[in-house]
């Protein structure tokens, strides 16, 4: 009785549906055909976690109507007894730009570009079009569909991958019929980079100014949601619109993910996050933004390795990335994670079929794999009561495969898709694999063999003993052989049937010289895949997670390093304070700080786990402080686009990875000041950093710090040096530089009152709009954030001081300040620090008068002095640009010292926690072997709150064991490229170096 | 009896009108007795309380002064510097100094010709014997300098100076020595501005290909004497093929380094490297072929992420342990103030002082042909010397208070020190 319940209401809903589809009207005649499609005996997954056997899948026109084991099968229906088959959901891509109109690049325009080429009331930044609805634009793209249908595939979400705010994407089904029908949703989903694509605009150029840009946006746009009086902005509105769509973030790298899970969450959104395939590299951290990812399979190729001089440039890491990238999945998956796969990225669709068969080869099972390619994206989109999965009322969209998709014999059949029907494969059951003996009719034998891919297998007949090769083809119903018996004596064309009972060809042949004849050829041996355990054997030992170093190349560890108790013995101690130069001395470090200086007995300590490192004829002194330092920042230190770029933070892109955090660690390092450039009047918001190699982005930032902002003056502001195309942008002369500085800081005063006038209104004014940039202003204006400023030549740095007296603030330090002693009287009546260079000149017009004494009569003038980098290279021997201050000028050694420690400590306002041997101090700490200020000197260890960073005797053994490592993988790599897989050619990578200028070779 | 001479100079600075570079020291050279001072030989030796005599412009002996009993009267002066190190003066080889004088500033920079070959450029003719920046060079012990030309794959011809002249015919030392060339690599480079790597390719093949026809015609040309239609740049090209001039190849990574060998062996050039990065990964054939490497600062930062953190400061003393002959230079024009220091950087990973101060006295000298004159303190060299207060590869104790150039004392006063010494005055600091 319920299966003809069942049945009537199926014939109901079917015809309301019929009626209900299109507005199309009829042309010429209906041709309406209302098929009703049965698919009998077959494995069905209703999803990955269902699994019905012997059952039964009805569908009519677009939709399932029904699934189960029971089922009556309507009189009308066409049915397919599927014995042996096993039906899946079609899969679905998330990531996709199919059936969208290529991004035009824009050529190279001549001269910068301030404002945006967008016409219309639309964002003021070319990047920013939340406007732009891929839906509007979708055109099917059948020769692209193809490729996604025969991989599997039965729907995709679309989109124009161009800008940051990339607009809406569709959701639409692969198939063949109009757009309409294929069309399953529009404004799926909202789509974000920080990647500005195709805009000519100048702003943003760096990552920094991208994230500054968003939050902007977030802010103008809930700014705009909320007051009356405004102008209209269609990009604003349109945002505002999207926001309860499911939203898309592409990045380009782990560290980037970790960026915008934090700008979503500082606006309280949850981002899908579209990665890029190095997760495992801070898993925790992944695992803690509580995204859903979407992760490519598009494993690197491994490296050509065999010249040995090409191998040299191939580091630990590349290799390491090529060998775990397989495994990036089955860890997200450990640490149950929720991901999507999509085939993004992929060079090919085969290799993307293939790379998931890896996965499954590595340990993601198979309901896992379809889960993610199913299931998950369908409820990420919020389609999952249409697709993903076979349940009545649903789309028609499935797989009919032979076996399991996702391992190499599996293969798929068929691919429904809205009830449409699309042939992959011709159906395949039959292994044709074996040895056979082939019978000619004159009695002759030959031993044929059939091995490798179950599909396109590899036949070869032996004659005598030569095996020759035979080209293979199959249609619907027969198999074709031909092969040349004796080369260049023409070919033998076979053409027959297979019996798969018996397990036997037999046909008809034609001989080389024409002659008609009969074959027929016998199964003798099973086939056995020794290829395939063999390789096994070689090249499959899996890697472990535990393995995985942090950071990820020959210099991270397994381990992030924990503090514990330290005695140094017996060591000369340069405390930076009124004790002097302490001889024979011995200081505790615990819990990260430095607890006692003096003479200790360990004995009566008592500490567990204490390690006492003996220093005699060792020296130690304070860690080194760059106050002026541009590593360890990703995507340009500059947003040297617009002449105030306040609202960038350098913060937002401290890379954990930059290898010269570890190298400056090399040089005693331990705190550094990451500066924006000095492209602009005013760049950005600085960031401060204590060198915890290992350590992730975040746990880097010296908690508690005040927070900084880089000015310049001089030639970068004015754009000096950048080439006769950059005369655009205000100011060209250091006139216009103070008036740049007077506009900013009178607008950020007038906001100020534009906000406590609304603060005090009650509501009955309208709310002003926030602004980063003038926030920022704001804060320096109420002495929460410091200026550090680029500068040259005394009148500028005359100037700014005046600036500030006149806007009631101070600036804090002068960075670079070559001719400050020219000034030093007035400095130091302003009460500015000074944080320059030993002895640069030359570089630049404005740097002629530049002397090595500065740092001496700055110093003996009364006003805080320290010596900075502003380079990867000198910052690694800062102790000797100290010595420096001894050499020109004869500042004594002690006071030379702090030139480079307590100093800049001073001036970074962390003087309290740094740049000193004090009790209670942090225990940021150098061992020397010499005189530190001698060019003799070599740092022992370099410890940060207490832990060991750098040890010059650990980094031997890192450099062996980096050794071993790397001829491992160099053998693995090369073992792959014998099996003819697809190589890299070594290239070496040139490291890009971020100094104040990035536009011109001129550092500073 | 002076008993200081660096009292009598800051005098003399204190009254000079600022800005100007001081006046060349004048041609009579006096008869000079140097005692007591710490002698680098410059070949490795050291006379701890030596006694230097010079006359004539030239080091008339050099002994110990213990049991040393001066004739007073052989000397116009006598100079007591015990304590005080002595040194041969340091040579800054492959220096833009004197043809470059402000980097961002391109009207200032003659070091770089238009094109890819040029052996016949000489930048001894660009060499402004008035830059404001010879002087602070000089004033940190650097004599010498080989005035060298940049750019292309065939920049031009170098020649060896005295930094303390009216003009470039007086300055010059050894005239159009040698010819520059930076050997096409054939490394594909990855970064943002590289070239795609099919283009990196057929460029580097190209450019081989391109010197290997000219220096076939040049080594051709130079057969006739008297060539009735002249080409300036085979005729600068000439000395290669006789070795009277020296190919200096600049090139870093090991493929190009062997190529550049296998390419001055074809043609049986006098060749020195000048980079050397990577020369550690094919030392062998360096000492084989005999040839010098000139390693361009060892302050540098390690090339790969994967190198040892300190290799750029370990290069000279892995090298010289191989047998490869190393000399030590800065890079640029301002920077050679530091040559001492990119030395005593060597010193600190694997040198020996008396090693490092080799590698920017003798062994330049050598790489100059230059050798027999200068590059060691020794009995009948130029008396082109210099004494420091200290230790002179380290800079908390390097102070170079007196110089000579062929036994003429020189000015070490420089823009910086009067600056210095205005303000000084300014602030009543002094």
């Amino acid at each position: 009785m319920k299966k003809i319940l069942t049945f009537l209401f199926t014939i109901g809903w079917s015809v309301s549906q019929v009626l209900a589809q299109s507005t199309q009207p009829v042309q010429s005649l209906s041709d309406q055909r209302i098929i009703t499609y049965a698919f009998t005996h077959a494995e069905i997954w209703q999803d990955e976690k269902t699994v019905l056997t012997d059952a039964t899948l009805i569908i009519q026109k677009n939709k399932i109507v029904a699934v189960g084991n029971t089922l009556t099968i309507p009189a009308d229906a066409i049915v397919y007894d599927l014995k042996g088959k096993r039906i899946i959901p079609s899969f679905i891509d998330i990531y996709s730009n199919y059936g969208q109109l290529e991004v035009k690049r824009n050529e190279k325009q001549r001269g910068p570009q301030y404002q945006t080429k967008t016409k219309g009331a639309y964002s003021w930044n070319q990047a920013i079009k939340p406007e732009y609805n891929a839906a509007f634009n979708f055109e099917i793209d059948d020769k692209k569909a193809i490729d996604y249908r025969n991989s599997g595939f039965g729907a995709v979400l679309t989109f124009q991958n161009d800008g940051i705010a990339r607009g809406s994407a569709g959701f639409v089904l692969l198939g063949k019929k109009d757009e309409g029908a294929m069309l399953l949703k529009d404004k799926a989903a909202a789509m974000y980079s920080f990647n500005k694509g195709s805009s000519t605009q100048e702003y943003p150029s760096s990552l920094m100014g991208t994230i500054a840009l968003l939050r902007q946006t977030y802010l103008d746009a809930s700014w705009y949601r909320n007051v009356k009086d405004r102008d209209n902005n269609l990009s604003l509105s349109a945002w505002n619109d999207l926001q309860s769509l499911p939203q898309i973030f592409e990045v380009n790298n782990y560290r980037s993910l970790l960026r915008a899970d934090k700008v979503g969450d500082e606006f309280g959104v949850q981002y899908i996050l579209k990665g890029s395939g190095d997760e495992y590299q801070r898993l925790k951290e992944i695992k803690a933004t509580n995204a859903s990812l979407i992760i490519p399979v598009n494993f690197p190729d491994g490296y050509d390795v065999s010249n040995p001089f090409d191998a040299v440039n191939i580091s630990l890491a590349d290799l390491k990335t090529w060998e775990y990238a397989p495994y990036n999945l089955y860890w997200l998956d450990s640490a149950n994670i929720n991901y999507c796969i999509t085939s993004s990225g992929c060079k090919d669709f085969k290799t993307f079929l293939k790379n998931v068969q890896r996965l499954n080869t590595i340990g993601l099972s198979t309901a896992k794999i379809l889960k993610a390619l199913t299931v998950t994206p369908a409820k990420l989109l919020k389609v999952d009561n249409q697709v993903g999965a076979l349940h009545k009322d649903m789309q028609a969209n499935f797989l009919i495969c032979n076996g399991d998709v996702f391992t190499k014999d599996g293969s798929i059949i068929e691919n429904w898709i809205a009830g449409e029907r699309y042939i992959i494969n011709a159906d395949d059951t039959i292994d044709l694999r074996g040895v056979y003996e082939l019978k000619t009719p004159e009695g002759k034998m030959f031993q044929m063999e059939i091995v490798g891919n179950k599909l396109q297998p590899d036949i070869t007949v032996k004659i005598d003993t030569v095996k020759v090769k035979v080209d293979f083809t199959k249609d619907v119903l027969q198999y074709t052989f031909r092969l040349e018996p004796i080369k260049g004596k023409g070919y033998m064309r076979l053409s027959g049937q297979f019996n798969s009972e018996k397990r036997e060809f037999a046909g008809q042949l034609q001989t080389n010289n024409g002659e008609w004849n009969t074959w027929s050829a016998k199964q003798i041996a099973v086939y056995m895949d020794k290829k395939d355990s063999a390789s096994i054997k070689a090249s499959n030992i899996a890697p472990s997670f535990a393995d995985i170093t942090y950071p990820l190349c020959g210099f991270g560890r397994k381990y992030i390093p924990v503090e514990h108790p330290i005695l140094i013995k017996n060591i000369t101690v340069w405390t930076n304070e009124k004790e002097g130069i302490l001889k024979n001395t011995d200081v505790l470090i615990f819990k990260g700080k430095i607890t006692k200086v003096g003479s200790i007995d360990e004995n009566i300590l008592h500490l567990p786990g204490l390690e006492t490192i003996d220093g005699t004829n060792l020296h130690l002194t304070a860690g080194i402080i760059d106050e002026h330092s541009h590593i360890a920042a990703e995507g340009d230190v500059n947003e040297g686009t617009e002449s105030i770029s306040a609202e960038v933070r350098i913060g937002d892109v401290i890379n954990s990875d930059d290898i010269n955090i570890y190298r400056q660690l090399a040089g005693g390092v331990t705190t550094s000041h990451i500066l924006h450039g000095s492209a602009n009047a005013i760049g950005g918001q600085t960031a401060l950093i204590k060198l915890r190699w290992g350590k992730n982005a975040e746990q880097m930032k010296f908690e508690g710090a005040d927070g900084f902002i880089k000015f310049a003056l001089g030639e970068n502001v004015k754009q000096s040096n950048w080439g006769d195309m950059n005369r655009i942008r205000y100011p060209q002369t250091r006139m216009g530089v103070e008036q740049v500085y007077i506009d900013g800081f009178t607008r950020a005063r007038e906001y100020q009152t534009a906000w406590n006038n609304y603060n005090k209104s009650g509501g009955k004014l309208q709310m002003p709009r926030k602004d980063l940039q003038l926030d920022a202003l704001s804060e320096i204006l109420n002495k929460k954030r410091f200026i550090t400023c680029h500068s040259y030549q005394q009148g500028e740095i005359n100037m700014l001081m005046h600036v500030a007296d006149t806007f009631h603030f101070k600036v804090n330090t002068f960075t670079h300040i070559l001719e400050g002693y020219k000034v030093a009287d007035k400095m130091k009546a302003h009460g500015v620090g000074a944080s320059t260079f030993s002895d640069w000149w030359a570089y630049k017009f404005e740097v002629m008068e530049a002397i090595p004494y500065n740092g001496k009569v700055l110093h003996d003038m009364g006003i805080v002095t320290a010596y900075n980098s502003d380079d990867a290279e000198m910052a690694r021997r800062l102790n000797q640009e100290a010595a420096k201050a001894v050499k020109y000028g004869n500042v004594s050694e002690e006071e030379a010292l702090k030139f480079v420690t307590l100093n800049p400590a001073i001036l970074l306002h962390i003087d309290n926690r740094v740049g000193s041997i004090k009790e209670g101090k942090d225990a940021d700490v150098v061992i020397w072997d010499n005189n530190p200020l001698s060019i003799y000197a070599k740092v022992q260890k370099t410890f940060v709150d207490g832990i060991c960073y750098y040890d010059a005797n650990e980094e031997m053994i890192m450099l062996q064991n980096l050794n071993v490592e790397k001829t491992r993988l160099m053998n693995k790599s090369l073992d792959e490229k014998n099996k003819g897989a697809s190589m890299n050619r070594p290239s070496y990578k040139m490291e890009e170096f971020n100094h104040c200028n990035n536009k011109e070779q001129f550092p500073h | 009896m002076i008993r200081n001479s660096f009292i009598a100079l800051l005098l003399f600075v204190t009254t000079i009108s600022a800005a100007q570079n001081p006046a060349p020291a004048d041609n009579s050279t006096k008869r000079i007795l140097l005692l007591g001072g710490v002698a680098h030989i410059g070949n490795g030796k050291v006379i701890e309380q030596s006694a230097i005599g010079i006359a004539q412009g030239k080091i008339t002996f050099i002994m110990d002064a213990r049991g040393f009993k001066p004739d007073r009267n052989s000397f116009d002066t006598i100079i007591d510097i015990y304590g005080k190190q002595v040194y041969p003066a340091l040579i800054a080889m492959n220096t833009q100094l004197g043809i470059n004088e402000i980097e961002a500033v391109r009207a200032t920079h003659d070091y770089d010709e238009v094109g890819n070959i040029n052996p016949s450029s000489r930048a001894i003719i660009a060499y402004n014997t008035d830059s404001k920046v010879i002087p602070t060079v000089r004033s940190n012990g650097v004599l010498i300098a080989q005035i060298t030309p940049v750019g292309g794959i065939i920049s031009g011809q170098s020649s060896v100076v005295e930094l303390d002249a009216w003009n470039y015919e007086d300055a010059v030392y050894k005239m159009d020595e040698g010819i520059w060339m930076n050997f096409p690599s054939t490394q594909i480079i990855k970064a943002s501005w590289a070239e795609p790597e099919e283009e990196q390719v057929k460029k580097s093949a190209m450019h081989l290909l391109e010197l290997t026809t000219l220096f076939e015609q040049a080594r051709a040309y130079s057969m006739n004497n008297n060539q009735i239609v002249r080409n300036q740049n085979f005729e600068a090209m000439r000395g290669l093929f006789n070795q009277s001039k020296t190919l200096y190849v600049r090139c870093n990574f090991a493929k190009d380094i062997l190529a550049a060998i296998k390419f001055s062996d074809l043609y049986k050039l006098h060749m020195v490297l000048c980079g050397g990065a990577d020369a550690w990964m094919v030392a062998d054939q360096l000492k084989e072929h005999h040839i010098p490497v000139i390693i361009e600062r060892t302050q540098n930062l390690p090339r790969r992420d994967d190198e040892d953190v300190n290799l750029p400061y370990k290069l000279p003393s892995i090298l010289t342990k191989l047998g490869v002959d190393v000399s030590i230079t800065d890079e640029g024009f301002w920077k050679n103030r530091n040559l001492p220091f990119q030395a005593g950087q060597a010193v600190t990973y694997g040198m020996t002082k008396e090693e490092a101060l080799q590698t920017i006295t003798l062994n330049p000298a050598r790489i100059l042909g230059i050798d027999k004159t200068v590059g060691t303190l020794e009995d009948g060299k130029d008396a082109t010397l210099i004494i420091s207060e200290g230790d002179i590869l380290d800079m908390k104790s390097s102070v170079v208070t007196v110089a000579y150039i062929r036994g003429k004392e020189i000015n070490l006063d420089d823009i910086q020190k009067q600056l210095y010494q205005k303000y000084l005055k300014k602030y009543k600091l002094n």
